[in-house]
């Protein structure tokens, strides 16, 4: 047994405790006066009264009210309300210190005991004292009722205990009912009246066996039994009937003045304090001390239990503490569909998700450990249906029990295993690990209990939890370790202080570790993939099969998504042990170990979840089949960056105005801003519509606000000459002339110019505008109607008349296009569908408005068909896919057609190398399915395959390395079994073959040997070495994306090796005459142009450089020198180059006339070995990309001499989806 | 009482012949065994015999016997020579005859299964009456149907009345490294089990170690499972076999490897399956010769 210690609180002593029945309260007495409410759970104090003079001593709250009440050594008992934190009436009438105050479990009534020798009951509700007991004779230190009948007892300094009869009192304040005379005529004869002729409360027993004063006394909840702590330092137990009363035990142990004592509420426990500074625990049956917990300094003073809640609370000198005697997490192992728990009669049993009943008890562990301490944790292996269980008792024993087939009862079990340790799990069929902290060792044992391994972990550790197959989680004090119990040794560490719990995803992919306040989630690897804080202490978790871990706190259930986002799903009033969640349902124990069903609304968390994976079909679902609203849900896509989404929640048309400017959906913007037409709101719309080139958005919101100046210069650039003109008219109407003015400017209407300066007398401003534009018959109306002559007016030379520029297109007829590709695929069918269904529920379509949005319309529907149209081009590509394996699908289809048929008949099944080609798209692992002619369609879809003897060797290895061969029954041929790359799915759908020589491998094979033939000028060793690395590569299957990148670059590095290569292989099979050195020279030329590694380049470069010197190519020499130069070659070499080129440029002539341009731009043809130069038509191998003049199409390739140069091909696919 | 179950005074023998120790088999006394058990042990012994391929011998020893169990036992001697088709009459007769005989069960599905008589075998085996071997068999036989299902299910019933039978772990292993994922991991325990513990290893147990670490892509381990096997005879042939898979798994050439296996046993499967792959080869490719001549 082990006290866990909840809460502490630093005072001045505490006298009184008192726990609130339902609320996380406790009140507390203390001696200075001060009477303090605390929250126990959070650890805060909430109020603190103080009215009383001197020290308070009794407390209590009332079981319903919201009242409690005190009793003080100002003889004063007081009724306060927490509620408005005030004292409401104070009960006066004791002359001395009040001890305790208790109130009746349902009538009004409180009692008191006091030092002036009396027990006192006051009505609460009338605030008058209702019942005066007197009979002892020293001071009165506890009264308390009975929890059910009509008693009190009463504990006095006089060493006696008293148990009193209030039946009298009950039935003179109950209301009057009619009474038979024999009622009364019983009720005389029984109730005698005391010397003072007092019938409410008479002295029914006097309990005496204590030798000096009795402190406190306590009734039994259920039993009639009373226990009783004195100055004796002795614990006393009473048995009482119904006429008598007597001494059963004494429990000796404490060594000063016990000071109180109670009743375990729900264990056969007696649970007392003294002055000693300790809290003891008795057993109730045999009267033996069960433990004793000692405290440094502090006497104790009082203690008090929960009368729910496992709690208890003791005050000492210093202040209170609340604590528990035992763990109450219940022992439990969720085995799939199965949970396997231990409840509190320490029985083993189950638990059927799939039919959601619970099994009879399988196995009694009541012999485990000690009685009082339940099992701490239990493991479960299903192959051998045994559990493992480990309990705290004798400093840690673990036991191994085989289950029962059928649950029966509680039997015994037999056949049990067990031994020391800390912890213990499973971690095979038929081995489990032992974890003892003492010695720091983990025994890997098998079923028969034998040791078959010790492992000294790494660091100290706290706890072992499984950790994947053949691994070990442990926990240390300030970090988590994976370790391989094969190996012996730490795969992974990662520093997370205090993680008490690890909980597995359902799909063994992640795992969440648990410490007080924190949820770390990882990867199997133990990688860290998100964390999370609370402050609340975290109870437990279970994974949703989605991947959303839920978790409970104290009082909550709560998700985490995987990218850390976090919420709540729903509030608990008592805490609870998740074990699985399941659809709308999680399973949980709760503190009694009885399994429980909470229904939980998990649209929320899917929601996210989906909106996490960009699961737009989920969601959309989610939107359409539930009422998912509230600002909380929008506040969180927006702040996610998917307002498009958030637009699809919200109602309040102010906010889905803002939410549909932030996702540029005009649409919704314009019907909204309909609706609130508000100037500011129209203003934005226009911004906005004018960011997307939507002027005939920008066109309303400028009539709206009547910005004609604005209006004017968009029909200008759009080119609405027809609107502009119109707006010149209304220019007029209005009045306006400078908007009229500038309206003719747009429109370059010079007469309209004249007409208006003349309207406005403007005259000279009217002739110069009628001269400048040539109108010399209007000019000289104008000079007339002046009444000038055209003497008199001097003007400068007018030069030409300029007239506006005019649009170049119809701006104005369509709205600027938009490209669609800005929204991702998925979130424009999101949009596309969403858009339909608002038609589908409002009947008036947006478009009737008439303001050009038929053409917004077409182009959103002309933007799905895009999308559409996109589909499409996908399918045609699925379907290409699906064309190259054709053949073997069609078979396989029909096989497991068969199979579905014939069910349990036999036949003979699909291999698993059949599902390797059904599952994957790349060449390899077809050919390690040992489907070699799907292999090879593929490959000549892919890159134009033809040719495919050079493959043979790398099919023939594929295939070697695919299958085992298992020798079984002697006789028999072996087994085949096939060899996976991915050996953790077992799902047939999913496994694929291993494929040898990965790109890492040929890298540091194939291609290394390549280059050091390179190096040692061993060339034609060189370029099979290179062919080798393409004709891998072709065939190989890569794991990551960055693979195949890297997959890419080498072929590349393959091919401008093979080709550069290959040029210096035929020049030196050129025999050296002199026809044949032009050839010679050219092709040394062309050897410097493939893309060689730095070393390598400048051996080409330098080979070139002395073939052209010693040619007197000079010039050409001095080119190769200065490349040389560039490079970083043996000082030597350089040395070289740099003669050759000081030789050069004293003499920058060609001897020869060689097809080699230094200046130009050219590829060489890999097959005749001529160059490209850019521009001219040139055809690729469709694999290794090299380049061949165009005649050379149809020919196999000659780097990978598989390819056909210029087929067409879909490109390699390295990667299987 | 079964004599094979752990008070059983076969079950030495028994173990020792399913973890593949024939010679532990051949060398096991079976004076002290009770009269009704003598049988069962001859048998034992032959197959041991045969399976170390003394063929002719068994053969011989065998001529005239005519209890049930040792014709079966001289068909399945016969089948191993030249006369194959008479070891499959006789079996065929055998099994009409006392189809109820354990021996005769075992031996006919071994039989009429390398026979290609898959349906006959099945039938036979399913005849037993609490026989593991048969068992074992079947289950052999539904994976190489690749008929998983049908596997698991015949293993899971019979741990129902057999949980620790090594007959039946081992079956429970074959069928582990089928299904994958964490099987192939407590198929290595098994194996390993038996392996690396000196008094039931053997080439057998060590091949099934390296074979579960081939899955588990444990090269490595493999290779030094897979050298213990060899070291115990170079000239095992599951051993060999597998050794070229291990070859071609870390990326080397096999030729070398091949040679040596076909040379032991050219008419193993892995051989046929490669010299047929290398014909398909040919015949897929010469499908694209056309385009290559262009």
């Amino acid at each position: 047994m082990q006290r866990l210690t909840k809460f502490e609180s630093k005072s001045s002593r505490a006298k009184g405790i008192a726990f609130h029945p339902k609320r996380p309260w406790i009140l507390v007495s203390l001696h200075s006066s001060t009477i303090q409410l605390w929250d126990y759970r959070m650890g805060t104090l909430i109020d603190r009264f103080e009215e009383h003079d001197g020290p308070v001593r009794g407390i209590d709250f009332h079981k319903t009210q919201p009242l409690f009440v005190s009793g003080g050594d100002d003889y004063k008992i007081k009724v306060w309300s927490y509620q408005t934190r005030r004292c409401l009436f104070t009960l006066n009438g004791h002359l001395d210190y009040v001890r305790t105050v208790f109130f009746h479990h349902e009538l009004p009534w409180i009692v008191s005991s006091s030092d002036d020798q009396t027990i006192r009951i006051w009505n609460w509700q009338n605030r008058s004292l209702i019942c005066t007991m007197t009979g002892h004779n020293h001071y009165t230190m506890c009264a308390q009722f009975h929890p059910k009948e009509d008693l009190i007892v009463s504990a006095s300094l006089d060493q006696s205990v008293r148990v009193w009869d209030i039946s009298g009192l009950r039935k003179k304040h109950s209301a009057p009912t009619t009474m038979s005379f024999e009622d009364q005529m019983s009720r005389n004869q029984q109730q005698q009246a005391d010397m003072f002729g007092n019938t409410d409360a008479v002295v029914k027993f006097v309990l005496e066996g204590h030798d000096r004063g009795v402190n406190w006394v306590a009734f039994h909840p259920t039993l009639p039994l009373i226990v009783s702590a004195g100055d004796d330092r002795l614990i006393k137990l009473w048995r009482m009937s119904d006429t008598k009363a007597w001494e059963v035990d004494t429990c000796r142990g404490h060594f000063q003045n016990a000071s109180a004592c109670l009743f375990h509420p729900h264990q056969d426990l007696i649970l007392s304090v003294g002055e000693d500074k300790t809290i003891r625990v008795w057993d109730l049956n045999k009267r033996s001390m069960v433990q004793t917990f000692k405290r440094e300094n502090d006497r104790y003073w009082v203690i008090a239990a929960h009368p729910e809640i496992n709690l208890f609370a003791a005050g000492h000198d210093n202040g209170v503490m609340v604590f528990k005697l035992e763990r109450e997490r219940p022992a439990y192992n969720l085995n799939q569909n199965n949970l396997f728990f231990i409840n509190k009669e320490k029985h083993v049993r189950s638990f059927d998700f799939t039919k959601n009943v619970e099994s009879l008890s399988m196995v009694s562990l009541k012999k485990l450990g000690s009685p009082w301490i339940p099992p701490r944790t239990l493991s479960y292996n299903p192959a051998e249906r045994a559990v493992l269980v480990i309990s705290a008792a004798d400093g840690g024993t673990y036991e191994l029990i085989p289950l029962p087939k059928d649950a029966t009862g509680a039997v015994e079990p037999t056949d049990s295993k067990r031994g020391t340790g800390n912890s213990a799990v499973f971690v095979a069929r038929n081995r489990f690990a032992v974890f003892t902290s003492q010695n720091q060792q983990i025994d890997i044992k098998d079923l028969s209990n034998s040791t078959t391994k010790t492992i000294k972990p790494p660091v100290p550790i706290n706890d072992i939890y499984f950790g994947g197959t053949g691994n070990l989680l442990l926990c240390a004090a300030s970090s988590v370790i994976l370790y391989d119990i094969q190996q012996k040794k730490t795969i992974n560490e990662l520093p997370i202080s205090g993680v008490k719990y690890v909980v597995w995803s359902n799909d063994s992919l992640q795992i969440a570790l648990l410490s007080k306040h924190n949820i770390v989630i990882v990867n199997k690897n133990l990688e860290q993939i998100s964390t999370l804080h609370e402050t609340i202490r975290i109870k437990s978790a279970a994974w949703d099969d989605s991947g959303v871990l839920l978790y409970s706190t104290l009082n909550h259930i709560k998700y985490t998504l995987p990218n850390g986002d976090n919420g709540i799903i729903k509030t608990l009033d008592q805490t609870v042990y998740l074990v699985k969640v399941k659809g709308k349902s999680v399973y949980c124990l709760d503190r009694a170990a009885k399994p429980r069903q909470i229904a939980i609304d998990p649209t929320e968390y899917r929601f996210k979840l989906a909106l996490v994976k960009r699961n737009y079909e989920e969601m959309l679902h989610i939107i359409r089949n539930s009422n998912l609203v509230g600002q909380a849900i929008i506040s969180y896509l927006q702040k996610k960056g998917y307002p498009e989404i958030a637009l699809q929640f919200v109602q309040d048309p102010a906010t889905k105005f803002e939410l549909a400017l932030e996702c540029g959906n005009l649409e919704v913007a314009v019907e909204m801003c309909r609706e609130l037409d508000r100037p500011q709101l129209w203003q934005r719309l226009g911004a906005e519509a004018l960011n997307q080139g939507n002027h005939q958005v920008v066109e309303m919101t400028y009539q709206k606000l009547r910005s004609f100046d604005k209006l004017s210069f968009l029909y200008l650039i759009t080119g609405d000459y027809e609107k502009l003109k119109r707006m010149g008219k209304i220019a007029a109407h209005r009045g306006d002339y400078m908007s009229r003015f500038q309206n003719s400017l747009y429109l370059g209407d010079v007469d309209e110019r004249i007409e208006l300066f003349k309207e406005i007398d403007l005259y000279p401003l009217a002739y110069v505008a009628a001269k400048a534009a040539g109108r010399t018959e209007e000019a000289q109306e104008i000079l007339d109607a002046a009444g000038v002559t055209e003497d008199q007016v001097k003007l400068p030379s007018s030069g030409t008349a300029l007239a506006p520029l005019r649009a170049v297109s119809d701006t104005y007829k369509a709205n600027w296009p938009l490209k669609a590709t800005s929204l991702s695929f998925f979130e424009k069918a999101l949009l596309g569908q969403l858009e339909d269904l608002k038609i589908d529920d409002e009947t008036p379509a947006p478009a009737a408005n008439g303001f050009g949005f038929e053409d917004d319309d077409a182009e959103g529907e002309s933007r799905r068909a895009n999308g559409n149209l996109m589909d499409v081009d996908d399918e045609e590509v699925d379907a290409a896919g699906w064309d190259m394996g054709d053949d073997i699908n069609l078979e396989d289809a029909s096989e497991s057609f068969v199979d579905v048929q014939s069910g349990d008949a036999s036949g003979v099944g699909a291999s698993e190398a059949d599902n390797w080609a059904r599952n994957s798209g790349i060449a390899a692992d077809h050919v390690a399915a040992g489907s070699f002619e799907t292999a090879m369609q593929l490959l000549n879809r892919q890159v134009g395959a033809v040719n495919f003897a050079p493959l043979k060797p790398r099919f023939m290895e594929i295939y070697q390395a695919s299958r085992t061969y298992l020798p079984a029954t002697e006789g028999l041929e072996p087994l085949v079994n096939y060899i996976r790359r991915n050996p953790d799915v077992t799902d047939g759908r999913k496994v694929l073959p291993f494929i040898p020589k990965d790109v890492e491998a040929i890298r540091a094979g194939e291609l290394q040997k390549g280059f050091s033939a390179m190096k040692s000028n061993n060339l034609a060793e060189g370029v099979v070495a290179f062919k080798n690395v393409l004709h891998s590569v072709l065939v190989t299957a890569v794991s990551t994306k960055d693979e195949v990148e890297d997959a890419k670059l080498m072929i590349q590095t393959a091919t401008e090796y093979i080709t550069g290569m290959s040029i210096e292989l035929a020049r030196r099979e050129l025999p050296d005459t002199p026809e044949n050195a032009v050839r010679n020279l050219e092709l040394a030329a062309y050897f410097t142009k493939p893309q060689l590694q730095g070393m390598h380049k400048a051996l080409a470069l330098i080979a070139a450089m002395k073939n052209a010197y010693n040619r007197k190519n000079l010039s050409l020499a001095g080119h190769f020198a200065n490349q040389v130069l560039e490079l970083s070659a043996p000082a030597k070499m350089l040395d070289n180059a740099r003669k050759i080129k000081a030789a050069s440029e004293r003499n920058p002539t060609d001897a020869l006339e060689i097809e080699y341009d230094q200046y130009a731009e050219f590829d060489i043809c890999a097959g005749s070995f001529t160059p490209i130069y850019s521009g001219a038509p040139l055809e690729q191998c469709p694999f290794d990309g090299s380049k061949y003049q165009s005649s050379w199409k149809g020919k196999v390739c000659a780097v990978c001499e598989v390819c056909q140069i210029g087929a067409p091909a879909s490109g390699l696919r390295l990667l299987a989806a | 009482m079964d004599p094979f179950s752990a008070e059983g005074e076969l079950l030495n023998i028994h173990n020792a012949f399913f973890q593949g120790q024939y010679d532990k088999v051949i060398e096991h006394d079976t004076s002290s065994l009770s009269a009704s058990n003598q049988t069962a042990a001859k048998v034992f012994k032959f197959r041991s015999r045969i399976a170390l391929g003394e063929f002719e011998e068994v053969l011989a020893e065998l001529e005239g016997e005519e209890e049930p169990e040792l014709q079966a036992v001289k068909a399945l001697a016969k089948f191993n020579t030249e006369e194959l088709e008479a070891a499959v009459e006789d079996i065929e007769e055998l099994a009409t005859a006392s189809g109820d005989n354990a021996t005769v069960q075992v031996i006919g599905g071994i039989i009429l299964q390398r026979a290609g008589k898959t349906d006959e075998a099945l039938a036979l085996l399913s005849q037993h009456q609490g026989s593991l071997e048969a068992v074992s068999i079947i289950i052999q036989i539904r994976l190489a149907q690749n008929r998983l299902d049908l596997a698991i299910k015949e293993v899971t019933a019979a741990k129902k009345w057999a949980q620790d039978s090594l007959v039946i772990n081992i079956a429970e292993a074959w069928v582990g490294l089928r299904v994958g994922g964490d099987k192939y991991q407590q198929s290595y325990y098994v194996f390993e089990e038996l392996a690396q513990a000196v008094s039931t290893s053997s080439t057998r147990t060590l091949v099934g170690q390296a074979v579960s670490e081939l899955h588990l892509g444990r090269l490595p381990e493999a290779e030094v499972a897979l050298q213990q096997a060899l070291d115990k005879d170079k000239s095992d042939i599951p051993a060999l076999a597998n050794k070229v898979v291990l070859t071609a798994l870390t990326g080397g050439d096999t030729a070398a490897d091949l040679s040596v296996l076909e040379a032991e046993d050219s008419s193993h499967p892995f051989i046929l399956d490669i010299a047929e792959k290398n014909e398909l080869f040919d015949k897929a490719a010469s499908k694209y010769a056309a385009k290559v001549a262009s």
